[in-house]
């Protein structure tokens, strides 16, 4: 922990500005860990949740510095469906110490379990951050250490700190999962700039002097090697990822 | 089908009923189910100094009913973050400018509270912007809505910390708009095309302002 003169604030809000700069989920964890261990952090995790009565898996995992033992055997317990943080986290929108996170000792043992097994790997307490997208994904950003700065002031300003690091680094999965895939061809990369201006695929044809169904069969390839749903979601994609310009 | 009305000085007489009817959900959401006090009005009416004649309220409408809505003032006329909570931007400050405009009030009505009533809401605000001129919004919104925002692809700057009010914890940000944020809004509610209707007169909202002032 760093001296009283330590400000959070401007922690928070450097954080913030850094992780724009910052392209791979490495460098964005390097710097979590400069950033987050300043509160005494030693340990983090950003993962989506499964469905109630679904298991976790290691693919839901966004990011992590966390004890591989411990998130093999917390997943091999299948403690997700017991663990009083993860449940507190899908019920509320409000950030929380794991110690607020209520359960029943008499009748939760395997809660109890959880709880004690978390602090033999150095997370005695916490901090979670849960997240809830707006069709339905939900997710936390989870912090462990021994000795936190867990106060009243610095809890705003690691609230923003785990929102945005959650961000980057799902902008980041998003766009590597896409790069991985087929190059777009010339082709494809032009039917969907003229389809990011707003041309019909009848307009886009005419243009470029192809019948409609050979554009459509161009759209609907380029949206498949971008893992897009559809012509419009493909065209956000390839603009994110710089495929075309706007 | 649902689409969201730009309600405007110039043409809410065309909107009676569902004016009255939009204050009064504001009422019920802020105060009845979030437990705003202070805005509380015997009336039942969700209405204060902020629904002025600069304002531009943009309604989501289902057949004759309102599901949804937001409220934009310009920052160069009388606005809430900067006469009500400028603590929130204690870091960045209060951004003002002819083309910043500040969005509040933003809520879905519960029946329709699944995604896609939110991205359409979100694309109007974007929808609005580019059309208007609007470069940035600055907003008021619960933290937890940050990655929501985020989801719908809009780049959010935060003005200052997440502080509590009325147990909620609010934060002040501004908001980018673009072409390609619009684009990501109405990708995640499967939207194609415009979620605008503009009826009655029109009048330019930007350039309003530059003469009132």
């Amino acid at each position: 922990m760093e001296s009283a003169s330590f400000d959070h604030a401007s922690e928070a809000f450097d954080f913030v500005e850094l992780l724009e700069k910052l392209r791979s989920p490495d460098e964005i964890m390097n710097q979590m860990e400069k950033s987050l261990g300043r509160f005494g952090f030693e340990h983090f995790i950003l993962t989506g949740l499964p469905n109630p009565h679904e298991k976790l898996n290691q693919n839901m995992v966004l990011a992590r510095k966390w004890p591989q033992p411990w998130l093999d055997f917390y997943i091999k317990q299948n403690y997700v469906a017991v663990d009083p943080v993860v449940r507190l986290c899908r019920n509320t929108v409000n950030p929380f110490e794991w110690s607020e996170a209520p359960f029943d000792r008499m009748t939760e043992p395997r809660a109890l379990d959880v709880m004690n097994r978390a602090s033999d790997f150095r997370m005695a307490n916490g901090f979670c951050i849960p997240i809830h997208g707006l069709t339905g994904y939900e997710a936390c950003v989870s912090l462990g250490g021994i000795n936190l700065d867990l106060s009243p002031r610095t809890k705003p300003a690691l609230h923003l700190m785990g929102m945005y690091a959650f961000e980057h680094i799902r902008q980041i999965i998003t766009a590597n999962n896409t790069s991985r895939f087929d190059r777009l061809t010339q082709r494809e990369r032009e039917v969907l700039t003229w389809t990011a201006v707003g041309k019909t695929s009848a307009e886009v044809a005419e243009i470029m002097n192809l019948s409609k169904r050979t554009v459509d069969e161009y759209s609907v390839r380029a949206a498949r090697k971008l893992r897009a749903q559809n012509k419009t979601h493909a065209v956000v994609k390839a603009l994110q990822q710089r495929l075309i310009s706007p | 089908m649902t689409q969201v009305h730009v309600v405007t000085s110039a043409n809410r007489h065309l909107y009676g009923d569902i004016l009255e009817s939009y204050h009064r959900i504001r009422h019920d959401v802020f105060v009845k189910e979030r437990g705003w006090k202070a805005i509380e009005r015997t009336d039942g009416r969700d209405i204060d100094a902020y629904d002025h004649d600069n304002t531009v309220h943009l309604i989501a409408i289902e057949g004759d009913r309102v599901v949804g809505g937001e409220r934009l003032t310009p920052t160069t006329s009388p606005h809430m973050l900067n006469e009500v909570f400028p603590a929130l931007a204690a870091i960045k400050g209060v951004p003002i400018g002819d083309s910043i405009w500040e969005g509040s009030r933003y809520f879905v009505v519960r029946e329709r509270r699944v995604g896609r009533t939110d991205c359409m809401l979100l694309a109007a605000l974007q929808e609005f912007a580019l059309d208007e001129g609007i470069t940035h919004y600055s907003i008021v919104i619960e933290t937890w809505w940050l990655p929501r925002l985020h989801e719908a692809g809009f780049v959010v700057r935060p003005l200052g910390l997440p502080t509590l009010i009325e147990n909620q914890w609010a934060l002040a940000a501004a908001i980018d708009v673009g072409a390609s944020n619009l684009e990501q809004a109405r990708a995640l509610g499967g939207i194609t095309g415009s979620v605008l209707v503009r009826r009655g007169p029109q009048i330019p909202l930007v350039r309003q302002v530059e003469h009132a002032t």
